[in-house]
């Protein structure tokens, strides 16, 4: 490695250049003098005086890099269209480390959206040392610096998680406080199944549907890509990203699973995403959930964002896995309260063996594991009055067969209390206590097992 | 480069490079060291043979230097909304002051990329700094002229860079 002086315009100054919001273009030249010009979705800013190219196919970019190590680079700012020359020298390809790791989850992550795994591969990542940087034209200049300082914020989020005595409160102050303090307005939370296959939705805010009981797949798309990685995907302009996976595709490839996720509630999102930011939320090595930020404009969120939304996301982990450790050692006695009330309007509630599914006077509530409880609910209700019940009874009854080797029960009644909150306005799950909870019934009820 | 035949450019190709289309340009020094410029007004000659394209003066005084020292040049039109990109290479033949054709031409081009880009979410007034600040400092504009000899079918992917 040569020492070199730094850039005319430093790569600090220009960050947003190198978040892959407008493409780059490339120039290479071959040993017998032919110039090359393609483009290149993102050059990635390893440091000040380093960039990294993502080398997917062997084509002639390559071929003339490993002739002639010279390339000219030009980066587009998306702040002010501004563009600015790099002047490169190849150095070296990495298969592996930080940077290689970084530039791969990324390029998987869109890849699996958009249905094109098959098609991008990353063999390695080309670093480049920087020789020059200037503004193509002279007269322009940087983007200046753009540092927001958000350390009081920061310390306000920190101190509203500090006040959460449960999970349910966990996810409502963080998703508030995300868009009070930090203008994240879009976001939601999803937590891992028992068997660390699939997310499923526990909560949102700012969409027009909650999605609340929606599900993903652990390793598909980005939602997935970031949680079986546990590290974080960020996109700048998704509809670029699509656009260059079409003008790619050849084929797609769809999972004959697919029928297994939950399809009857969408994933919340905005109709026209442009950035995403997702966040794994990880404690004592383990997978807790995802946080996903989204915007409709391009370039919402850079790198900036990424450390704060990291900072948050790793409170929010720590707490989860403090208060789930003081909730599992707890023991409550069980209170028995009969229901005296009697309602008169009628409903029925049907429950499908098949897969769990449960539907209330024909509306779909929700399936799997959640389903499985409520349907013990009910009928404990209506067979002995039973209102009041307990996590650890729940946990402990074999009939449920909840898998006991990831406790997952607390997110699972906090998805089933939300769906009968917005699914249904005479059933209820009131939390009333550590590990207690009651079932509120305001209409008698018909019961129905279907196969 | 060894400077062989011309490729004809048809009509379908002819109305690609004169639409909506990014264009840059690049070329190399004595050095093998590459320079990159961004163009407008891409003009196809009726012969479909040659292509003019103009320059400004203030971006671009490496390129018209490698440009009379070698000739050697590759040109790049890619469409903003679909990514579909050609690549054309060949030999410079002559630069020149532009015309009133060749100006009505870089107008039209500016203006049909503006409005592609609009489409795409950026807006125009962002769009006029890929222009702007030439038209500040300094307006001038130069023609190139060259006669391609290869074109690749440039569009991203694994088939990125065939001939064709």
């Amino acid at each position: 490695m040569s020492t070199a002086s730094p850039p005319a315009v430093a790569l600090e100054s220009i960050a947003s250049c190198f978040e892959g919001i407008i493409p780059a273009s490339i120039c290479t030249c071959s040993r017998d003098g032919t110039p090359n010009l393609t483009y290149l979705s993102i050059v990635h800013r390893v440091d000040s005086l380093y960039v990294g190219l993502s080398y997917q196919f062997f084509n002639k970019t390559r071929e003339n890099v490993l002739q002639n190590p010279f390339v000219q680079v030009v980066v587009v700012s998306p702040t002010n269209l501004h563009q600015y020359r790099l002047d490169l020298r190849y150095e070296r390809t990495e298969t592996g480390g930080a940077v290689f790791d970084r530039v791969k989850t990324r390029l998987d992550a869109v890849a699996s959206q958009t249905g094109m795994s098959h098609i991008f591969r990353l063999r390695g990542v080309d670093i480049f040392q920087v020789l020059d940087c200037r503004p193509m034209n002279a007269e322009t200049s940087g983007e200046g610096p753009s540092r927001v300082d958000y350390l009081s914020q920061i310390e306000e989020f920190a101190a509203r998680l500090a006040a959460c005595n449960g999970l349910e409160s966990i996810i409502d102050a963080s998703l508030d406080a995300l868009s009070e303090l930090f203008g994240y307005d879009h976001s939601f939370l999803m937590a891992p199944d028992e068997e660390g296959k699939r997310l499923f939705t526990l909560g949102s805010r700012g969409f027009s549907e909650s999605g609340i009981g929606s599900e993903a797949w652990i390793g598909e798309g980005i939602l997935g890509v970031a949680a079986e990685r546990r590290e974080v995907v960020r996109t700048t302009n998704f509809s670029r990203d699509v656009l260059y996976s079409n003008a790619v595709r050849s084929a797609v490839e769809r999972r004959g699973e697919d029928s297994l996720l939950e399809r009857e509630i969408a994933l919340p999102g905005l109709p026209h995403v442009e950035s995403q930011l997702v966040v794994p939320l990880v404690a004592q090595d383990r997978l807790l959930g995802i946080l996903c930020l989204q915007s409709a404009t391009p370039g919402r969120f850079l790198s900036d964002d990424e450390r704060v939304v990291r900072i948050a996301a790793r409170q929010m982990a720590a707490s989860m896995a403090l208060l789930e450790r003081a909730e599992s050692t707890k023991l409550q006695a069980i209170s028995r309260r009969p229901h005296t009330v009697q309602p008169t309007a009628t409903s029925t509630v049907k429950h499908y063996q098949a897969d769990d599914s449960i539907f209330i006077d024909d509306a779909y509530l929700i399936k799997g594991i959640a389903g499985r409880i409520f349907w013990k609910l009910v009928q404990s209700y209506a067979q002995n009055g039973r209102v009041d019940f307990t996590n650890k009874e729940i946990r402990l009854d074999v009939s449920l067969q909840l898998p006991d080797f990831k406790d997952n029960l607390e997110a699972r009644l906090i998805l089933l209390r939300r769906r009968l909150q917005e699914r249904c306005d005479f059933v209820n799950l009131t939390q009333v206590g550590r590990g207690q909870f009651r079932l509120d019934v305001q209409r008698q009820l018909t019961l129905e097992e279907q196969s | 480069m060894e400077s062989g035949d011309t490729v004809s450019i048809g009509d379908e190709l002819k109305t690609f490079l004169e639409g909506p289309v990014s264009v840059l340009v690049g070329t190399r020094d004595s050095r093998l060291v590459p320079e990159i410029t961004r163009a407008w007004g891409p003009r196809v000659f009726e012969d479909l043979r040659r292509i003019s394209l103009c320059v400004p003066l203030a971006t671009s005084r490496k390129t018209l230097d490698n440009l009379e020292a070698n000739g050697e040049i590759a040109a790049t039109f890619s469409l903003p909304t679909n990514y579909r990109t050609f690549q054309f290479k060949g030999r410079h033949a002559a630069a020149a002051e532009p015309d009133s054709t060749d100006l009505e031409a870089v107008e039209r081009h500016r203006d049909a990329f503006a409005m592609v880009n609009e489409r795409l979410g950026q807006p125009r007034r962002q769009v006029e700094a890929f222009w702007r600040g030439e038209i500040e400092t300094s307006a001038a504009l130069v023609k190139i002229l060259f006669a391609p000899e290869q074109v690749f079918d440039q569009t991203p992917g694994p088939d990125a860079g065939k001939k064709l």
